[in-house]
């Protein structure tokens, strides 16, 4: 991040929305909303004499919550560009900062910026977000926590330095529980397999299991998939390290009140008992989602989405890169979730599948393509309507434009048209009347 | 699909590309209903 932003062919826009995109590939114009950090960039140095004097601490959205940080704060210590921000939901309007600001970087007056930009070719990238349901007392039990929480209690930049304690008294759990699919593979919840759980079970007990070799670690799952290359042999490592993988769900899972341990009742597959096991922490691999924002980003650049929710490339199997909209392209865990190696492959070849046109500097497009034909138009402007790429607009005098980039020969508007106006090339209605009589010839 | 799932559909079946199903409009249907054909199957 640090190399891409000191770049200098790299212009890095943070905390940031594109709210708009037209044009087509090659010409695109972006609008992208600046949300107010109220801190001016170009000034702020990264001191920190704005922290040291804020009076107020707000939950720590990075560490997941865990922990606090102030009003006024950079949001971790490696973020980039380093620059701090205000939380203004929660800020008392003291102005300390203000005081403290000897470069007066701090500007409570910033408002919302549209920048407009033009582009040749985008990739989104925008990732994924964690499941979040009350499935097995998550919310409701302090230590019932995601792996994403784990993840960040064993963090060295965590709330606890690296340290594994358990959230309700601070102490560090002996026995431990990961239960894997939580909410995915189920039909009532998510249908999908979140594809990057089994790995991160194994991974973050093994890591458990090396720091603290008497912790006894069991993991609950369905099936593991362990799938890739190499991950075998590291699941393989995990259990010969005498870590417990157990097949089976749990049934039942209760807190104790005083010692706020939780009683996990599970049948494990092939035994046909159910077992009760008291646990000091339970940790859920919770499904993916797409981001927050995926659905306005696909309606912002007109791609298509998967019924799970994810965005849709053009091929599940030869075009895992391309979007239907040509000139924009997936990288990553907005196409679906996937390990750290393939999102890698993926961006890179999303950034060469990007500068393949940029590079040659023409774009070759087909010849099926909608015509309008003005005198018979009654200017109904079904069409515009129904135009699912935006290709159609009416100029000056009233007629229908088509925008020969942006259609792609659907035929939708020639199938919609009353009055037989618009037309699309190669499979005109008289073609079609021809094709239809030949293939059915009337027997006299 | 036919071809890739090594289906065998029957010789009455005749076939007409379209570039979408969008295309087809009330007009190609009734075409082809005009000219006798007993049913029409749009298939995406």
């Amino acid at each position: 991040m640090l190399e891409a932003d000191r770049h200098p062919n790299l212009e890095m826009l943070t905390y940031s929305e594109v709210v708009k995109v037209e044009g087509y590939i090659g010409n695109f114009r972006v609008q992208v909303k600046r949300k107010p950090r109220f801190v001016i960039e170009s000034e702020c140095t990264g001191c920190g004499a704005c922290t040291e004097v804020c009076p107020i601490y707000v939950p720590n959205y990075f560490d997941e919550n865990l922990s606090a940080r102030k009003c006024i704060d950079i949001s971790f210590a490696q973020a980039v560009p380093a620059i701090y921000d205000i939380v203004r939901e929660s800020c008392v309007e003291c102005f300390a900062c203000v005081d403290s600001c000897d470069l007066e970087a701090i500007d409570f007056s910033q408002q919302e910026e549209i920048v407009e930009l033009e582009v040749g070719t985008i990739i989104v990238a925008t990732g994924w977000d964690l499941y979040q349901g009350d499935d097995y007392g998550y919310g409701k039990y302090e230590n019932v926590i995601t792996q994403i929480q784990l993840e960040r209690i064993i963090a060295p930049n965590g709330p606890t330095f690296g340290h594994l304690v358990r959230p309700s008294d601070r102490k560090r759990p002996k026995k431990i529980l990961f239960i894997n699919c939580v909410g995915s593979r189920d039909e009532n919840k998510l249908k999908y397999c979140s594809v990057v759980c089994c790995n991160l079970s194994v991974k973050n007990s093994k890591l458990i299991k090396s720091e603290y070799p008497d912790s006894e670690i069991v993991v609950l799952y369905i099936d593991m998939r362990t799938a890739g290359k190499a991950y075998e042999e590291y699941y393989r490592r995990a259990r010969d390290a005498g870590i417990v993988f157990v097949r089976g769900l749990v049934g039942q899972i209760e807190e104790d009140p005083l010692t706020k341990n939780l009683k996990v009742h599970f049948e494990a597959v092939g035994a046909d008992i159910v077992l009760e096991t008291e646990f000091n922490m339970v940790i859920l691999s919770s499904a993916s989602l797409p981001s927050r924002g995926t659905n306005e980003i696909a309606a912002v650049m007109n791609i298509e989405k998967t019924p799970d929710g994810f965005l849709r490339e053009t091929h599940s199997r030869l075009e895992p890169i391309k979007t239907k909209v040509p000139g924009i392209y997936l990288a990553g865990s907005c196409q679906g979730q996937k390990s750290i190696d393939l999102t890698v492959s993926q961006a890179k070849g999303a950034a060469s599948s990007a500068g393949i046109p940029m590079g040659q500097g023409e774009y070759v497009i087909e010849l099926i393509r909608a015509q309008p034909i003005d005198e018979r138009c009654a200017k109904c402007y079904k069409c515009i309507e129904a135009c699912p790429y935006k290709a159609i607009s009416i100029n000056d005098e009233g007629t229908i434009v088509v925008d020969i980039i942006s259609c792609r020969g659907c035929g939708i508007c020639t199938a919609i048209c009353p009055s037989k106006a618009i037309e699309l090339a190669h499979y005109k209605d008289v073609q079609y009347s021809a094709y239809i009589d030949e293939l059915l010839p009337i027997e006299d | 699909m036919a071809g890739t799932i090594r289906a065998q559909y029957p010789l009455s079946l005749r076939t007409v590309l379209v570039p979408c199903t969008g295309r087809v409009g009330a007009d190609v249907i009734m075409r082809g209903f005009g000219r006798g054909a007993d049913g029409i199957i749009v298939v995406g």
